[in-house]
């Protein structure tokens, strides 16, 4: 994202604020909208257990048995946290960071709704969450090419091409964050001085094995 | 049958041919999964005893435990299963005799097999060219590996995510040292995650598979998911609450004993003459921590992050992906008098990169080491190295000879009951091996009880995670099935014991005897396999050395072993386990009880 289209989205992101992040893997403008809480990682605590994999994928695929709903089996393929692993030795979670901006959203070609004035893919007011009209989405891939190219590849097409993976924060109780062996996730409202906001988890690897391992990897 | 895939993938590498092998509900009771049900498939698959372990007809399996793939704490854990390359019998019939071989690696390729919709895969045949095996949930390939035969671990883990361009891949893989053909190499997963012992590696080598690669999606429902799901609320609150050995595992994983085990003797220091290293502190734990380590790491579904990445400095100076652990610490430690922390930790990288057994590995320089010292042996012999006691510039050179196979490499690259045979002179006595298979770091005078009778009886040849006790011995392999942690049972007693787990995910409903029984069933299953190509009694003893030489040093000081004491241990042990006092071989009333009567 350019500095161009940075503030075209900021002016569109009414109640915004933007910062400029300089600690990731290269200078990144971020923005955030007031109050917004999002999963947060300490990269530097993670042991890339996956245990938020699999808890993530038991509270979001819960299974009804008799009227009664239960956490699944937890399946990580299911996950929308991805831990994503590196060598040398760096194992970088990676889920919705809630971007003001959206450049999801912004990719959606479907026409808003009249009534609710969302397009397929759109965010929840509740929880500022990513979301997906499944009747409506056209199943283009342009929201995961996005998120891909743009931000932190957590958005995946399904096998029709609906975008998946997208963080729903448990309802305001992220059971990633409560069932983290290592206290390395956190549920925090987004402030400036957060780094690896909105990266691409190859950036934040490179910059981790960097401080790991006192690599002198070229920044890209 | 819930909680289970019900089929292995059997791909014959010969004929290229891929097929889903049906895996009976019988055999889910009697065996489990992982190491046991991998030693029942072997006993199918090798139809007479003396099979070649390095031939077409030698199964190589990779067997993920049955909790594997489940989000139980701690049960990440797979089994390598084959027919041993690296032990022989004193007296056989049969040429190629040598014992089952398995060999446990914790990691993520096992959980990913069973997410891709199998207990386990198992490899015939041999190829004629370098392969990789490519699975993606049904998708089964066997793709050239030409470009990556010759790599080793390191390059190798980064150019094979790079060829199927998605990071979401497991892989399990051999390094140069197998394809150079080291009878001691290891198979290793997910950065130096290595199933190192019994020369699982080498058979792998010798089919030219260079890796299995792996990606799933699926997973299968569970008997009773309202009490798995409770179970694992309960277990995951029971690792959450404060505790020390929890902290302990985290501070320093198995490197927390390499002080504790000096401290009272029971370390192998000097080829294991000695049980105290005076110089621990230079290679302990806390050195560690402070001076390299950077970074605690898990295995699927961990609570303990054991393993320590980090970086080395100074004239051995580099990336660590593989902290000191008291296995490796200790045998290319203090086995070999190697007091250069940094040294150490790179001695261990280069032998990770080759992915060659460090256990076995630290055998064979400290046996050269003691040869070299006692000048049973030359310079000449050792190409020109000058390899002295604590020397890690002459155990590096000869660690490259080991991997590349050349010159003294040729020789040392098999093991110490080999060299001993080549050098002769007496240093059998001091060649530290049970059938062929090397000791691992834990010494055995002052400590016969456990570790003596550990690894006389284990059924790979010496072992230390067999243990010394019979229930011990049988819970071990009980662990290995289920694909547990040998660290973490503390935290499954009571409610979530592992029976829970296997009643909740299976329906296998177990009593605590009966429980207790598998175990026992799947022990003698491996002896009996061994019994077969002609093991016997005269089979499980120890070097004469743990006989010979009192520890001089140490609050062990002038301790050894004494056989008739020894062998008393032993005939308790073979009448306990029902096993016949001569010959060591399982009863028929024994295999008969434990439902085993097939292998009579």
């Amino acid at each position: 994202m350019n500095r161009k289209s940075f503030l075209q989205h900021l002016g569109l992101a009414a109640g915004s604020t933007a910062f400029l992040s300089v600690t990731g893997g290269a200078t990144h403008f971020f923005t955030a909208i007031s109050g917004t809480k999002a999963i947060v990682v300490d990269y530097a605590l993670c042991t890339g257990c996956r245990t938020c994999e699999a808890v993530c994928s038991a509270s979001n695929h819960k299974i009804d048995i008799e009227g009664q709903l239960f956490h699944g089996q937890g399946n990580p393929a299911l996950s929308n946290i991805k831990v994503w692993r590196y060598h040398p030795p760096a194992d970088i979670p990676v889920t919705c960071f809630l971007c003001a901006d959206a450049p999801c959203v912004a990719a959606c070609p479907v026409k808003p709704d009249p009534v609710s004035g969302h397009k397929a893919l759109y965010r929840d007011a509740a929880l500022q969450t990513i979301k997906c009209d499944l009747n409506r989405c056209i199943g283009c891939q342009s929201c995961s090419d996005a998120c891909k190219t743009e931000r932190g590849q957590v958005i995946f097409p399904d096998d029709e091409g609906s975008p998946t993976g997208m963080c729903t924060l448990c309802h305001g109780d992220p059971q990633c964050v409560q069932w983290c062996p290592y206290q390395a996730l956190s549920f925090l409202e987004i402030t400036p001085d957060m780094p690896f906001r909105e990266m691409h988890p190859d950036a934040i690897a490179i910059e981790m094995q960097g401080n790991f391992y006192e690599l002198n990897i070229q920044k890209q | 049958m819930k909680g289970v895939n019900g089929i292995v993938l059997e791909v014959n590498l010969t004929t290229r041919s891929i097929s889903k092998v049906k895996i009976k509900e019988d055999d889910y009771r009697l065996f489990l999964g992982g190491r046991a049900l991998g030693m029942k498939l072997l006993s199918d698959y090798l139809k007479k005893p003396g099979t070649d372990p390095a031939s077409d007809e030698n199964p190589l399996m990779f067997m993920p435990g049955l909790f594997c793939g489940f989000p139980i704490p701690n049960s990440s854990r797979t089994c390598m299963v084959t027919k041993s390359p690296m032990t022989s019998p004193l007296k056989s019939t049969h040429q190629h005799a040598s014992t089952v071989s398995y060999s446990n690696m914790g990691g993520f390729i096992g959980p990913e097999i069973k997410f891709a919709g199998y207990d386990g895969i198992v490899i015939i045949g041999r190829s004629t060219v370098p392969v990789y095996l490519y699975i993606e949930d049904e998708v089964v390939e066997i793709r050239d590996a030409s470009q990556f035969w010759t790599m080793g671990t390191n390059q190798f883990e980064t150019a094979i995510i790079s060829e199927v361009g998605d990071r979401r891949f497991e892989t399990a893989y051999i390094g140069s040292g197998a394809v150079n053909g080291v009878l001691y190499s290891s198979v290793i997963n997910t950065g130096a995650r290595a199933a190192g012992r019994g020369g699982t590696g080498y058979v792998m080598g010798t089919k030219k598979l260079k890796a299995i690669v792996v990606r799933g999606t699926q997973m299968p429902e569970v008997y009773d998911h309202k009490q798995y799901v409770e179970l694992l609320k309960q277990v995951r609150l029971s690792f959450a609450a404060d505790s020390q050995s929890k902290t302990d595992w985290r501070y320093g994983g198995t490197a927390n004993a390499l002080q504790f085990s000096s401290d009272r003797g029971s370390q192998a220091v000097k080829n294991y003459s000695e049980g105290t290293f005076s110089e621990i502190e230079k290679i302990n734990v806390h050195a560690a921590r402070q001076q390299v380590w950077k970074r605690d790491m898990a295995c699927y579904s961990c609570q303990l992050s054991c393993k320590k990445s980090g970086f080395a400095k100074g004239a051995y100076g580099g990336l660590v992906n593989e902290g000191i652990e008291y296995e490796t610490g200790t045998m290319l430690g203090a086995n070999l008098l190697v007091n250069d922390l940094n040294g150490l930790h790179t001695m261990i990288e280069i032998a990770d990169d080759y992915g060659i057994d460090i256990i076995t590995l630290g055998n064979v320089i400290g046996f050269l080491m003691e040869c070299y010292d006692k000048k049973l042996i030359d310079k000449s012999f050792l190409d020109g190295i000058d390899l002295t006691w604590g020397n890690v510039d002459a155990s590096i050179q000869l660690i490259h000879q080991i991997g590349k196979n050349v010159g003294i490499g040729k020789e040392a690259s098999r093991g110490v009951k080999h060299l001993a045979s080549v050098i002769g002179k007496g240093s059998s006595d001091f060649a530290i091996h049970v059938k062929g298979h090397e000791l691992a770091a834990w010494n055995v005078q002052g400590y016969a009880k456990g570790f003596g009778i550990s690894y006389t009886t284990a059924n790979r040849g010496a072992c230390h995670m067999t243990g010394g006790e019979i229930s011990g011995q049988n819970l071990s392999v009980l662990r290995d099935s289920m694909g547990m942690c040998s660290f973490a049972s503390a935290w499954y007693k009571d409610e979530v014991h592992f029976r829970h787990f296997i009643q909740a995910l299976t329906g296998i409903d177990l009593t605590e005897e009966a429980f207790q029984q598998t175990g026992e069933r799947m022990f003698n299953l491996e002896r009996a396999l061994n019994c077969r190509e002609g093991f016997t009694r005269m089979d499980d003893v120890l070097p004469e050395r743990f006989f010979k030489d009192a520890y001089t040093i140490g609050p062990q000081k002038g301790v050894k072993l004494e056989k008739v004491d020894f062998d008393k241990m032993m005939d308790d042990y073979y009448t306990r386990r029902g096993w016949n006092l001569q010959s060591g071989i399982p009863e028929p009333e024994t295999l008969q009880r434990l439902e085993l009567a097939f292998l009579q």
